[in-house]
């Protein structure tokens, strides 16, 4: 059994990638905090019965679930696989709170709040996960 | 690796807001550049763009200077007969530049940095915290 077909785990790196993708998009919001028209964008959060919870059949490699992200089907071995990624979570454009006469609407504070915050709960996951390998550890131990 | 994406998108932002500051220290230190003969016009202020571009080995937006355009407002004159750059009734044509102007978009741009660096070093700190899983 692979360690990332126990459920733990499997919930843990879901959780991880999800915040790992927040950064990418935190980090377009703050680096395009200039540019004209610019919409900021944010994921939308994790959810039990969305499109990926950490099931047990995830993790399983040649297993088809149906947690399976979206990806464009390659019909030569020679093309390039697209980001798989962003199918993966929904990118919401959520509602705006000022709109500045550039037509920008990125509030740096706003940003700089949900970096922090988005850092802080990756945190939380990894020490979860650190946890739970020595609990592992623990059991394993002789 | 997600996080190294992180990490080029802010760098992107670092990258065009030091191409800001870079127009915004010429406009400042031209401030008071004459034209070099009588009648001609002085030195014009310019102004960075910023336009976003889809990354595609990235997936992602990231930010890039765009055409550096110059003002087409009108330029301060002077009353100084004596100047050589003078022209026919008396008055001296000095750049369009506001340094209270130059010096706000100044602020603006070193927020912006400030921003791309503190991305920068929370995305650091996340993946230091992937690693300790090892350590653990």
């Amino acid at each position: 059994m692979p360690i990332s077909g126990i459920p733990i785990f499997s919930m843990l790196r879901t959780k991880m990638q999800w915040h790992q993708e927040r950064q990418r998009l935190l980090a377009e919001n703050v680096s395009n905090s200039d540019t004209p028209n610019f919409r900021p964008r944010d994921l939308a959060p994790l959810k039990i019965d969305g499109p990926t919870p950490g099931s047990v059949a995830a993790g399983i490699a040649g297993a088809p679930s149906a947690s399976a992200p979206v990806v464009l089907a390659r019909t030569d071995p020679a093309h390039l696989a697209g980001s798989q990624t962003s199918a993966r979570f929904h990118t919401g454009r959520r509602g705006v709170f000022e709109i500045r006469p550039a037509g920008n609407a990125v509030m740096l504070e706003d940003e700089m709040l949900k970096v922090a915050a988005n850092q802080m709960d990756y945190q939380a996951a990894t020490s979860l996960y650190g946890r739970s390998l020595g609990l592992i550890k623990t059991a394993i131990r002789r | 690796m997600d996080f190294l994406k992180s990490i080029t998108i802010a760098a992107s932002g670092l990258r065009a807001q030091a191409g800001r500051m870079r127009v915004i220290s010429e406009n400042i230190a031209n401030v008071d550049s004459t034209a070099p003969r009588a009648g001609a016009d002085p030195y014009r202020r310019k102004i960075p763009s910023f336009r976003t571009e889809m990354d595609r080995t990235l997936g992602a937006q990231t930010v890039a200077l765009g055409r550096i355009r110059t003002d087409r407002s009108d330029f301060r004159t002077k009353y100084e007969p004596g100047h050589p750059s003078a022209d026919g009734n008396g008055y001296v044509k000095y750049p369009n530049v506001n340094s209270l102007v130059e010096m706000m978009d100044m602020k603006e741009a070193q927020r912006s940095y400030e921003s791309n660096l503190n991305v920068i070093s929370a995305t650091r700190r996340m993946i230091q915290r992937t690693l300790e899983i090892l350590r653990a």
